[in-house]
């Protein structure tokens, strides 16, 4: 795993009248357990993976709980954990990145939501939106209105997040739905404190265990149940939720003077309006604002008479409201319709329909709404426009700086072991020409980026292969997939391998086995060396390509470029039909270094024999062309002045973070580059042996150079 | 409602693997040493991967003690024009802060780490793709408040700490802090329990910076001059009346080219050198100074010889000492990675025998594929010995296939060259910048070379025989070029040809792509 998480699994351990210091996701994870939880489980993925991995270090205090800590393979799997509220009441919960999980997980979840639960069931969902975010931009919001399960939204701040939590879980009851609480980015990563309470032991748990299963053919999702279980979220589900928001005040109205506007926000913005409010002169610091602000803390189910309320006297409002469709918004507007009130509406217009609402989106959003609808009121209150205070500095950074700053895209690591895949393909595109290729979700994702600029399409985790079957035979070529051994255990084995063998689709398979699910935090995989219980798992790709009947299937050492590409290269133009399937054995870089790093430091503080590896560059030799480079792209490959008087073309040069893993080597050799890259093998703590010889080839060489006239 | 403190507005961006996330929270925890309430979040994303990362942090400036229980509204995004401190780890990062609004006159120190780590986009480049520095400098001291710029990368390095470490030390000297005190930042670090003696180290070093207009390490360091010759120096003699530039560059080319091949070798590019200056009318010799230097380079082109000479130098093992950070008494042992092609034995054989060779392979389309690929370890006697003797080959070389080639090249360039001279200075300069597409080895080489062609072919020559006119050729060379250092696979140059419609052989290019 990525780190550990040894200080955070304290935490977890505080009780009541202590005070909790972290991340907000793990902020989450401490009230689950105050929440009496008996079951947890997920999918790891950016922003929530730390609550799977701070609870995998956490075992001994889960143990004492009785909680059940389980890791499934994917987030379908995940969801259908929740399976066990539907029955008993034990309380569980799941997370996973969203939406691409959501989308993953929905069958799982429709069923759920349709039976219903008796025990409250949490799904934490990381909100991957806007900067930062990985994937597909989407809102997760209309899952849950599509399958009657509440939403929440937090205000961000460690103790609303806490407290959302476990009154989620009495609204999970009250309700009999599933509830989701949604965190942002920006929020999973906060940091702060709060309040701890009790951690609380579960009804039900490995400790407390049921001894009768409950039979109840009502709770069952088969005709004629799930019509009335349909019925049954709109007559007592939803009222029940709504009755339960507003009983418990989970949305708050914050009163201002300014009583004939308003602003409605989702809870997880608020702290963006708050600010943009104190900038323009009416807010203070404290959140105490001149206009009346509603907190959607619960953003589904809405409720409309809290609406109304607001509304009531405001001739318009503002609707603050991340990502479309405007799914609020338009709910606002019927709830004012048939509540027949007049009150203007803005909300998509004045804000952007589309993007994250960062600090100066949501002051723009904020100044426009209040220059049409209150004029008077921003110009009492606000002397200078922040917003065109801003935005004068922009122009004026844009004109000093004469061009647009490049981007800085991710890239693989130094001395990524996937890397030289695609630097082989690169080699073998020029012999063979370019195909299509169908790339998945993963590190591997980064060869669509420069300098390889290889992928055509990318449609969903583990579905690489699964994406080339419309393609494949219907293209010129042999097509290629890429798939990591995270995508192959999550759905690829099945959605991807034995449907492509079932098919008898003639493409090629690549498969990244670099044996953590890195692009996550290094978590464990079940064909990983080691699973997280210390042992083995017993399965590997090898063996489960053997059992789907893949008669192709080449291992091959991804550093060992000339291979590759020349096993590449027999995949795409063997004669024999069928699936062909290329292993690209190479641990992760980073979690190799993690491992060995401390290793060597033992080894050399001990006074024993340790080689160094590193490559260089002879800078004399190199002319600036950089072919190295675009067929690399390692950050430890880089460039610098040239050295040389006549020449000013920045030279290739390798820098400290090279971890001698061989690449430049091998590409120089299979690309037939250049010859001003070397190995050089440093001998630390040399013995005996090492010195004598070392100076008796030196001496020689010495020699023979001196035999030269310069 | 009432007046109160803002919080203290400090982004800091990073890219992965920096450790940004670590200073971040020594900030956190400093401030909650201090006693303030503090917040930060940021958007890690693909940290870990190189890409740029930015964490933002909030602290608010009145003790707990005195809050009475009131909490602040922290906001999760930094705001254009409403940061106090602004740190960024590198030139371009603390640019890209610029760009975005987070470093204003009026209210922002600017603590930047001067150094470059170059993008894609720059190591990529097929020549220089380097952005102007300069400006990202001065864009930098303009927007600012209050500006720290240093290369606090050598400042760590120096410090045998990291550069995280050293920024914090920035910070804590700033004055745009001044409720956290230093003893603070050191508990944090403290605190951290990790590696807490070289990151204090840095903490000391960052925090004595002296605030420094200047910026540090970029003037290009010349290399030591080779063991100069006397008779070298008496050639020098004869180009003593040009003005110095002029001559910096004659003395650079005529030791360059007396150590690749021998002195009368170097006295043959004098006397080339002289034909240009017989027609260069610049007032500041620009035309002879470029032609001088592209010169030099054309005539030492890279070959087996020259590599082997650049390796068995004596001054070579040094720099790779020091280049892999070797320290005395380690041994060291260098594998070279040679690939030697039929192009590069041929270079050094007879025409007559070079010539059918090459022809057979190319007709075969074998020129790419007829390669030995040596992993050859040149700590060993026997490994040296054979990379030694290799370049023993010297004399040889000018009774070779690719001397006589390369000669012939060399002259009909500088042909053109005088040829444009005779029209304008400006066609001159053009046709000479178009030797810069000549480098490298093997296919780059190749690839370098047949652009140029491609070039001459279009542009020079008609713009010499004046069925072009004087302006347009010039303008089009000077894209050519551009366009020939565009891509790899000669797309955009094959754009430019034909747009203009003067390529011929770009359509056969196109079609065959």
């Amino acid at each position: 795993m990525e780190r550990s998480f040894k200080k955070e699994v304290a935490q977890l351990r505080l009780g009541k009248g202590e005070i909790f210091s972290g991340e907000g996701i793990l902020a989450v994870t401490k009230a689950l357990l105050q929440s009496g939880v008996s079951y947890i489980g997920g999918y790891q993925g950016s922003p929530v993976s730390h609550l799977l991995d701070v609870m995998v270090d956490s075992s001994e205090l889960l143990d004492e709980l009785g909680v059940h800590l389980e890791t499934p393979t994917n987030e379908a799997a995940a969801a259908a954990m929740l399976a066990a509220s539907i029955n008993y009441p034990m309380r569980g919960a799941v997370t996973w990145k969203s939406v691409v999980g959501t989308n993953v997980a929905s069958d799982a979840l429709s069923n759920l939501s349709s039976a219903g639960v008796v025990g409250g069931a949490m799904i934490v969902i990381g909100e991957d939106y806007g900067e930062g975010a990985s994937i597909i931009q989407e809102r997760s919001h209309a899952f849950a209105m599509k399958s009657s399960m509440c939403l929440l939204d937090p205000r961000p701040n460690l103790t609303s997040i806490v407290d959302t939590v476990e009154k989620g879980f009495e609204l999970s009851e009250a309700s009999n739905m599933p509830v989701m609480l949604q965190l942002r980015i920006r929020a999973c990563h906060l940091s702060g404190r709060f309040n701890a309470r009790d951690n609380r032991e579960p009804a039900v748990s490995r400790n407390k265990l049921l001894a009768e299963p409950d039979f109840n053919i009502d709770r069952f999702c088969l005709p004629p149940a799930t019509y009335a279980q349909e019925k049954h979220k709109i007559e007592h589900r939803l009222p029940a939720a709504e009755r339960f928001v507003t009983e418990n005040k989970l949305n708050e109205v914050f009163e201002g003077e300014l009583s004939d506007v308003g602003i409605i926000t989702m809870g997880g913005l608020y702290n963006g309006v708050v600010r943009a409010l104190e900038r323009v002169g009416l807010a203070d610091i404290y959140g105490a604002s001149r206009i009346p602000i509603y907190v959607m803390n619960v953003t589904y189910p809405m409720v409309p008479k809290e609406i109304q309320d607001f509304c009531a006297g405001k001739t318009s409002v503002l609707v603050v409201e991340e990502g479309y469709p405007d799914y609020i918004e338009q709910a606002i507007n019927v709830a004012l319709r048939k509540g027949d009130l007049q009150t203007r509406v803005l909300g998509k217009g004045v804000l952007p329909k589309v993007g994250e609402y960062t600090a100066d989106v949501v002051l723009e959003g904020v100044e426009k709404f209040l220059e049409s609808e209150a004029p008077d009121k921003l110009a009492a209150f606000m002397p200078d426009s922040a917003l065109s205070a801003s935005i004068s500095l922009k122009a004026r950074a844009a004109e000093l700086l004469g061009a647009p700053i490049p981007p800085r895209p991710p890239s693989f690591c130094t001395g990524c072991p996937e890397r030289p895949v695609f630097s082989a393909m690169k080699i073998v595109e020029k012999e063979l020409g370019p195909t299509h290729i169908a790339a998945d979700v993963g590190c591997h994702t980064f060869s669509a980026l420069p300098p390889f600029n290889l992928g055509n399409t990318m449609v969903g985790y583990g579905l690489g292969l699964a994406s080339s079957a419309g393609v494949g035979p219907n293209f010129g070529k042999r097509v290629i997939s890429i798939m990591g051994d995270g995508g192959f255990w999550h759905n690829g084995i099945s959605s991807g391998v034995a449907s492509a063998n079932f098919n008898k689709n003639d493409s090629i398979l690549v498969i990244m086995k670099n044996g953590y699910s890195s692009a996550t935090g290094w978590q464990i995989l079940p064909s990983s060396k080691r699973d997280r219980f210390g042992g083995q798992s017993g399965m590997s790709i090898e063996n489960a390509l053997k059992g789907l009947g893949v008669k192709w299937v080449r291992s091959v050492r991804t550093y060992n470029v000339s291979k590759m590409a020349k096993t590449l290269r027999r995949a795409m133009t063997e004669t024999r039909k069928g699936l062909k399937v290329i292993i690209a054995d190479g641990e992760c870089q980073l979690a190799r270094q993690r491992r060995l790093r401390p290793l060597l430091k033992k080894r050399l503080d001990a006074g024993q024999r340790v080689i160094r590896t590193k490559f260089g560059i002879d800078d004399d030799v190199c002319t600036g062309d950089h072919s190295c480079i675009r067929l690399s792209g390692c950050p430890s490959l880089t460039i610098k002045p040239n050295p040389d008087p006549l020449r000013t073309d920045p030279v290739a040069h390798v820098n400290n973070g090279c971890v001698g893993c061989g690449l430049c080597g091998e590409v120089a050799h299979a690309a037939v580059l250049c010859p001003s890259f070397y190995r050089a093998e440093i001998v630390q703590n040399p013995n005996l042996w090492d010195r004598l010889l070392d100076g008796w080839r030196q001496a020689v060489i010495r020699a023979l150079q001196g035999l030269v006239r310069a | 409602m009432t007046e109160s403190p803002r919080p203290i507005t400090i982004v800091i961006a990073a890219m992965g693997g920096e450790g940004g996330g670590v200073l971040t929270d020594w900030v956190v925890k400093a401030a909650e040493h201090a006693g303030f309430l503090v917040q930060s979040t940021s958007i890690p994303g693909v940290a870990q991967r190189t890409g740029a990362t930015t964490y933002y942090v909030e602290i608010f400036p009145v003790p707990i003690a005195d809050l009475d229980g009131r909490e602040p509204v922290f906001a999760l995004y930094p705001a254009a024009g409403d940061i106090d401190v602004m740190i960024a780890s590198e030139l371009l990062e603390a640019a890209r802060a610029i760009q975005n609004g987070f470093v204003s006159p009026n209210r922002t120190a600017l603590i930047a780490s001067t150094h470059r780590v170059y993008t894609i986009g720059e190591r990529s480049d097929m020549a220089d793709g380097r952005l102007d520095e300069e400006r990202l400098f001065d864009a930098a001291q303009e927007l600012s408040k209050h500006a720290v710029l240093f290369d606090f990368r050598r400042v760590a390095e120096e410090a045998g700490s990291v550069l995280n470490a050293v920024l914090l030390g920035a910070l804590a000297a700033t004055p745009a802090l001044p409720v956290i005190k230093r003893e603070s930042f050191v508990a944090a670090i403290r605190g951290g329990g990790k590696a807490i003696s070289s990151n204090l180290a840095g903490f000391e070093a960052g925090f004595h910076i002296e605030q420094s207009a200047k910026k540090q390490g970029l003037a290009l360091q010349n290399r030591e001059n080779p063991k100069e010759v006397g008779r070298v120096e008496r050639l020098l003699q004869e180009v003593k009346d040009d003005p110095e530039p002029v001559r910096e560059i004659l003395g650079h080319g005529v030791r360059r080219l007396a150590g690749y091949q021998d002195l009368s070798y170097a006295r043959l590019y004098l006397s080339r050198v002289s034909r240009v200056r017989a027609v260069d009318r610049t007032h500041d010799n620009s035309l002879i100074q470029e032609a001088a230097r592209q010169l030099a380079l054309r005539m030492s082109y890279e070959d087996v010889v020259r590599v082997a000479q650049l390796k068995t130098a004596r001054k070579r093992m040094q720099k790779v000492r020091a280049e892999i950070k070797a320290a005395p008494g380690e041994p060291v042992r260098v594998t070279e990675f040679l690939k030697p092609g039929i192009e590069e034995v041929c270079s050094l054989l007879p025409g007559f025998v070079a010539r059918p060779l090459l022809r057979w392979a190319s007709n075969r389309g074998l020129t790419d594929k007829l390669h030995v690929g040596v992993a050859l370890n040149t700590s060993t006697v026997m490994g040296f010995l054979a990379i030694w003797l290799l370049a023993r080959l010297r004399p040889l070389r000018r009774l070779g296939h690719r001397f006589r080639e390369e000669q012939l090249a060399i002259d009909a360039w500088l042909d053109q060259v005088c040829g444009g001279a005779d029209r304008s200075p400006e066609l001159a300069h053009q046709i000479i910048s178009c030797a810069r597409l000549i480098k490298g080895y093997g296919e780059t080489h190749r690839r370098g070379r047949n652009n140029y062609e491609r070039i001459k072919d279009s542009l020079i020559s008609p713009a010499l025989d004046g069925s072009m006119p004087i302006e347009e050729s010039v303008n089009k060379i000077e894209r050519a070029v551009t366009a020939a250092l565009a891509d790899p696979d000669g797309v955009a140059l094959g754009d430019v040809l034909v747009s203009s419609g003067d390529d011929v052989a770009s359509t056969v290019a196109h079609a065959a792509e």
